[in-house]
């Protein structure tokens, strides 16, 4: 089953077309990630599904409802979490207080403070920062604040997950941990779509890969399909090296 | 908990007993003092009033715009519909809640500095507006009717009522649910949209809050002063007054902006018996100097100082083998 469907979406910044005609649709259940090099628009897509822009042409459906003009508050109630590639805390809060947010506003039906409270320690449990959670989250290190992000996407309970690079600028061990996390958060019956660099993760975690180029898909298949597709190398190493390879 | 929140209720009984009291005995041969107070009640909700809206990350220049609304339209539908007086007040702080609703819609996208020059903007065109206009009496302005016939204790005991209130919303915002959406909104408003929160309403109900205890103020005061003109009713001073409070005593509490108001206030008035007509370059570098060196303010400075003294204990405690 379809649980989002992009269907022929375009963004363009001036000039410059962000997303191009892009169709793609992740299955229900399924681990799905979007690569590509950098300014393929992989973010792009990213705020277009959340609701932070609305796209230029196309449509968005996700679980059967078209949801191409909601706003982003609306989405998140649908069951659409994000997280964000810069690490974007609440200041001024504590860790457990930022998920909170998520458990109190994340949802269609209101929550009271208390539940919300119980609610997101449970979520900082799973997340992995379960002993930060009375800590303010100035002076957090990059993996804890990665962390954060996801447990604070968590906390709105999504169907669907958006993973914003959150392996970017970890330690291979740390990595790892997030790898787990992430199968972890699948068996929970989430669907994940993630953007990510390390491709030993994107390989380890994803059933299915898009590859972006200059805002247009150029291929989609399994990590192996994808790995061996002539433009996708292109699009990596650049045609010069790939010409180069010839005898 | 019991033993740091004795010591606090009864601070709060006291000074709320004191208050009460203050028109009724002693005072009653000294309305300076009463005057005194009930500027500094009136100041201390505008204050309260700001800080409800800044803890969404809108930093207004607009309170004047709130308080001069709430005040002209008191004593237009006072003086020329025969409205009683009570009832013009809270029809103003109404029209002052409609106007920020507006307001709030259309200043949604601006943040930071764009947003406190789009509502200075609305400020000063209402100050234009109502000095050309024939009906708000131009730039003579307009005498206003009493409250309570000119009684000043029982004015007194009105804004006091006002202030109260005003503390109490404060406060329980601060308590509420609301408060974890505000605090969001503040510091990251696109994070808090993909979290849940509905932004554009949350912005908009502290805009509405927060401007109806301002026109509240200002048609209330309208009624004491018995005289408003554009240039006081609609005066920068009454905005910049609304936020320096706030700064002043911490930001994002309801003690805050209390305690700044009435230490601003006192110690104008203070300066002003010392040092006669040169006493605003003192206060300007006081003011200066607080926002320069103590960023979190009064609240600030007490909450470092109670910290430095209970670490002392905790670190003599690790030493124990």
């Amino acid at each position: 089953m379809t649980l989002l469907a992009l269907e022929g979406i375009t963004k363009a910044f001036g000039g410059l077309v962000a997303v191009s005609d892009l169709s793609c649709e992740v299955r229900a259940g399924e681990i799905f990630a979007l690569i590509g090099p950098n300014g393929a628009g992989k973010s792009t897509t990213f705020n277009l599904i959340s609701g932070l822009m609305p796209p230029d042409r196309g449509r968005i459906m996700f679980d059967g409802v078209d949801i191409t003009v909601m706003k982003p508050h609306q989405r998140a109630h649908l069951g659409i979490g994000r997280t964000f590639q810069l690490m974007q805390p609440f200041h001024d809060m504590t860790v457990l207080e930022n998920v909170m947010v998520g458990e109190l506003y994340g949802h269609q039906v209101p929550k009271s403070l208390e539940a919300a409270r119980r609610d997101a320690e449970a979520v900082c449990e799973r997340a992995g920062v379960a002993h930060l959670m009375s800590r303010e989250v100035t002076g957090l290190g990059v993996a804890d604040l990665k962390r954060l992000e996801v447990a604070r996407a968590l906390a709105t309970h999504p169907r669907l997950l958006l993973l914003d690079e959150v392996m970017a600028g970890l330690t291979p061990t740390e990595a790892r941990q997030a790898v787990a996390m992430i199968k972890r958060i699948r068996e929970h019956e989430v669907t994940v779509l993630l953007i990510d660099h390390v491709m030993s993760s994107v390989r380890d975690l994803a059933e299915r890969v898009a590859v972006l180029n200059f805002g247009r898909k150029i291929a989609e298949g399994s990590f192996g399909e994808v790995a061996h597709n002539r433009e996708v190398i292109e699009a990596y190493l650049g045609e010069e090296e790939v010409n180069g390879d010839r005898p | 908990m019991t033993r740091g929140r004795m010591p606090k209720l009864v601070i709060g009984v006291v000074l709320l007993a004191a208050a009460v009291l203050l028109p009724f005995p002693v005072n009653r041969a000294q309305p300076y003092y009463l005057q005194l107070t009930l500027n500094i009640f009136v100041f201390a909700t505008l204050a309260l009033s700001w800080d409800i809206l800044a803890r969404t990350g809108q930093l207004s220049l607009a309170h004047a715009a709130f308080y001069g609304l709430g005040a002209y339209t008191s004593v237009l539908v006072t003086t020329r519909a025969g409205v009683p007086v009570f009832a013009g007040i809270l029809l103003g702080s109404l029209v002052a809640v409609v106007a920020a609703a507006g307001l709030g819609v259309l200043t949604l996208r601006l943040r930071g500095i764009y947003f406190a020059i789009a509502t200075l903007a609305f400020s000063e065109s209402l100050r234009v507006l109502t000095k050309q206009l024939r009906f708000t009496g131009g730039p003579a302005g307009l005498i206003a009717p009493p409250l309570l016939a000119g009684n000043l204790p029982a004015q007194y005991l009105v804004i006091l009522g006002i202030l109260l209130l005003a503390v109490l919303v404060s406060w329980q915002v601060n308590r509420s649910r609301w408060h974890f959406a505000f605090t969001a909104i503040r510091t990251n408003e696109e994070v808090a949209a993909v979290m849940g929160v509905d932004v554009v309403r949350f912005k908009v109900m502290a805009f509405a809050i927060s401007a109806f205890f301002a026109g509240l103020t200002g048609a209330y005061y309208a009624h004491v002063f018995l005289f408003i003109s554009p240039f006081e009713a609609f005066s920068l001073a009454v905005s910049v007054g609304a936020l320096v409070a706030p700064i002043f005593g911490g930001l994002y509490s309801a003690v805050g902006p209390l305690l700044g108001a009435v230490v601003l206030r006192a110690g104008e008035e203070v300066l002003r018996a010392a040092l006669g007509d040169g006493f605003l370059i003192i206060y300007g570098l006081i003011l200066a100097g607080v926002i320069l060196y103590m960023p979190r303010g009064l609240v600030g400075l007490w909450t470092a100082f109670a910290a430095r003294r209970r670490q002392p204990a905790a670190r003599t405690g690790r030493g124990v083998p």
